[in-house]
């Protein structure tokens, strides 16, 4: 156990003011106000400079373990430092998770082109799972690609692939066997976005993020673009799924996130300390709002259960910050008062952002998989209670 | 507060760790069983038990070297009262203990080997708030000596007749004490200082607390989850059901997220006293919420069976409730949890 500041060498002190000196220099309140405003998540300007400084190459081989990559305490400074900046992340991490499968299932052709390009900056990749009529699970799986000769020809539609519109690859579940077992039926591409027949659809979503539809009508791409064997795509697209529900064992060295969402988790932990901050000022006569009870008992209650959520392990913490966001975002604002309806650019708005919270809190609930696919997991593997019983609804009579 | 500044959040058990807990759950198995825990319902303490506990250093481990202890750290401590609370010991341990440690702390302890090894058993007064007159205290009944608060005097009482049980809840050794109506009064210290002093001690106790309804709530979380695995309805076990499946999924949440929150809050004050005081604080006002929901939710899965009084559901359930509530209204704790956190914010921003 231990929660100690690390101790930095002199070259990871370095490191930390560089990393600082960059977020400085490109992730200015412009970029910020225009990711709010677009809801792209995601920056070409901050993307290609962190390109030519070798911090993305760095970043994947660290977290894949190469040679050359971030050591684990470098990966930990800029993992926490660019939060704390919020850069516009969520293209990256999207590309960092396939880059994964990439490395693991791809043809060494494709392989090598598509991390030179990652590192370079110029490839950048989203998640094609979720379908119009799927939800959570993955494997529900109706977009088909049929083989062609040397060809794939792929038709159907996915909802939510993030970041689409500033990738040059989508990770695609599609059936390739409809008779077969969902598990059985999966195979996976990594299709490029500018193939004809790629039609990308904006999506807004309630928090202000930008997510997309897109829509595949006979698209024609080569073999050499399949990863993993044909009709194994369930173990290709389980290796990032294991690593975005949190379920992959951490080294302990404490230098990880305990569970995923931690990015998320924060901001309602900044929310709550703004508040604190806020409250525990004086006003002209001396007094401070959070001296009155009805402002420290909500905000000690509030507190406890955001303190709680954070050091939740892996799945649970998945669940418990997602909730922990829901339940105490709309108490901040209920102690911050009318002015936390405003947006954020307003003059005289709350600046904890509770109300960004409360609107981002229904997205925790589902990425990855909605909360009730983490509590089945629980129900199953820590709990030993087996698997939920599903019950078809009875087919209708015959007239 | 600086949320990313780059600290080691690292949980882990060492084996020392993971062999005192072993030793403590070993203990409770062997001695304290639940048919134990109702035969000791009448007093509120099992006297049995207690000697087996204090045998193995329980209480004299929560002391330090210097003083006469075996220097044990907060961690170790919140390990034992996690089996504590599985086991539903009915022993003082929490209460002596932490109030030992406030003695040594204002330097009133001098060695008594009586108290570290737990042959003369310590009260605290964890839910004064410093006022005089008759109170409810949870060990009152049993304890050789009560610390209580009087204003900024720290004061230990004792009486020649110990103050008779009330039934109650818990079934804790619970008897209403008048400090001023004590046979002997000694003042032990006083002043700003003294308050802090105490204040500590009712963190200590709130965490220990805490820690001691995370084992409670497992414990009880599978009981419920083991009948859930064996009971059908319309021929699947209700376990199937998300009904039942997913709160038991919320108490398993609740029980590894209180869990880390005590093991990182005692971590601090062992540590870093000065960081994050709060997170004692913190950690109580959250288990005791989740404590009584999670308890009912426990008994409801059983449903009939649940209810009985013979049913072991029912004792985690009372407990649930009853023990923390030996602290007072948990509103003071939440409120102590925002002073530490506004002093916190304050000071960063004049810094």
């Amino acid at each position: 156990m231990d929660f100690s500041k690390v101790e930095l060498t002199d070259d990871e002190k370095a490191f930390q003011a560089e990393v600082r000196e960059f977020l400085d220099t490109y992730v200015t309140d412009e970029v910020r106000k225009h990711d709010r405003d677009t809801g792209d998540n995601f920056d070409i300007g901050v993307h290609r400079a962190l390109a030519d400084k070798g911090w993305l190459e760095k970043e994947i081989k660290g977290a894949e373990g190469w040679e050359g990559g971030f050591t684990r305490v470098e990966s930990r400074i800029w993992h926490l430092e660019r939060r704390k900046a919020e850069f516009p992340w969520v293209t990256w991490g999207t590309t960092v998770l396939i880059a994964h499968s990439v490395a693991m299932f791809a043809k060494p052709e494709l392989r090598d082109e598509v991390l030179q390009g990652v590192y370079d900056g110029d490839v950048r990749m989203c998640l094609g799972y979720t379908e119009p009529e799927g939800g959570s699970d993955v494997a529900t799986c109706k977009t088909r690609a049929v083989r062609d000769g040397d060809d794939w020809v792929i038709n159907g539609s996915k909802m939510f692939t993030t970041g689409a519109h500033n990738s040059q690859y989508c990770f695609l579940i599609t059936n390739t066997d409809p008779e077969a077992r969902k598990h059985k039926s999966l195979t996976m591409f990594l299709v490029p976005l500018d193939t004809p027949g790629v039609e990308i659809q904006p999506l807004w979503t309630v928090d202000g993020d930008r997510t997309n539809i897109v829509y595949y009508s006979d698209v024609r791409i080569s073999d050499k673009y399949r990863l993993g064997e044909v009709n194994e795509g369930w173990t290709v697209v389980r290796e990032p799924l294991n690593k975005e529900h949190g379920v992959v064992d951490a080294v302990i060295d404490g230098l990880d996130d305990v569970s995923i969402l931690q990015h998320q988790g924060m901001y309602i932990a900044n929310a709550a300390d703004a508040v604190v901050a806020e409250t525990a000022k004086e006003d002209s006569d001396g007094n401070r709002r959070i001296d009155d009870p009805l402002v420290s008992v909500r905000l000690g209650q509030s507190l406890a259960k955001i303190e709680a959520a954070l050091v939740s392990p892996h799945m649970f913490g998945r669940v418990a910050l997602a909730q922990a966001m829901r339940e105490v975002s709309p108490v901040l604002m209920d102690i911050v008062g009318p002015t936390s309806v405003l947006p954020i650019d307003e003059p005289g708005a709350d600046l904890s952002r509770a109300e960004y919270v409360y609107r981002w809190a229904p997205l925790t609930g589902i990425y990855g998989g909605t909360l009730e696919v983490f509590r089945n997991m629980i129900a199953q593997y820590i709990l030993g209670l087996g698997k939920p019983v599903y019950a078809a609804p009875k087919a209708p009579a015959a007239s | 507060m600086d949320r990313y500044e780059l600290r080691r959040e690292d949980y882990s058990l060492t084996t020392d760790h993971t062999d005192l807990q072993a030793a403590f759950a070993k203990l409770f198995q062997s001695h304290c069983g639940i048919d134990e825990v109702r035969a000791a319902e009448a007093t509120g303490f099992d006297e049995g038990l207690w000697k087996q506990l204090i045998a193995t250093g329980a209480t004299s481990m929560a002391i330090s070297e210097a003083e006469g202890g075996d220097g044990a750290t907060l961690v170790d401590l919140t390990l034992i009262a996690e089996e504590v609370g599985r086991a539903l010991a009915p022993v003082p341990w929490i209460d002596h203990v932490v109030s030992a440690r406030l003695l040594a702390r204002l330097g009133a302890l001098a060695g008594d080997e009586a108290i570290i090894s737990g042959t003369r058993i310590l009260a605290l007064d964890a839910a004064g708030t410093g006022t005089s007159g008759k109170r409810l205290v949870a060990q009152g009944a049993i304890a050789d000596e009560i610390i209580v608060r009087e204003g900024d005097d720290i004061v230990r009482v004792s009486f020649s007749d110990k103050p008779a049980r009330v039934d109650n809840l818990a079934k804790l050794p619970m008897a209403w004490v008048d400090p001023g109506a004590a046979d002997t009064r000694t003042p032990v210290a006083g002043g700003p200082e003294a308050v802090k002093a105490f204040e500590l001690a009712v963190d200590e106790w709130r965490l220990l607390t805490a820690s001691a309804l995370v084992g409670l709530l497992e414990a009880t979380m599978r009981i419920a989850a083991e009948f859930a695995v064996s009971r059908y309805t319309l021929g699947v076990p209700i376990a199937s059901l998300q009904g039942i499946s997913h709160p038991l999924a919320n108490i398993a949440i609740t029980v590894e997220s209180g869990r880390n929150l005590g093991r990182k809050a005692a971590w601090f004050l062992d540590n870093e006293p000065d960081v994050r005081p709060e997170l004692a604080s913190a950690a109580y006002v959250y288990m005791t919420e989740e404590a009584s929901k999670s308890a009912t939710f426990a008994v409801h899965v059983q449903g009939g069976l649940g209810v009985s009084t013979e049913a072991a559901s029912t004792a985690y359930l009372t407990r649930a409730r009853g023990w923390p509530l030996a602290g007072g209204d948990p509103a003071r704790a939440a409120v102590r949890v925002a002073e530490l956190a506004a002093a916190r914010e304050t000071a960063q921003a004049s810094a």
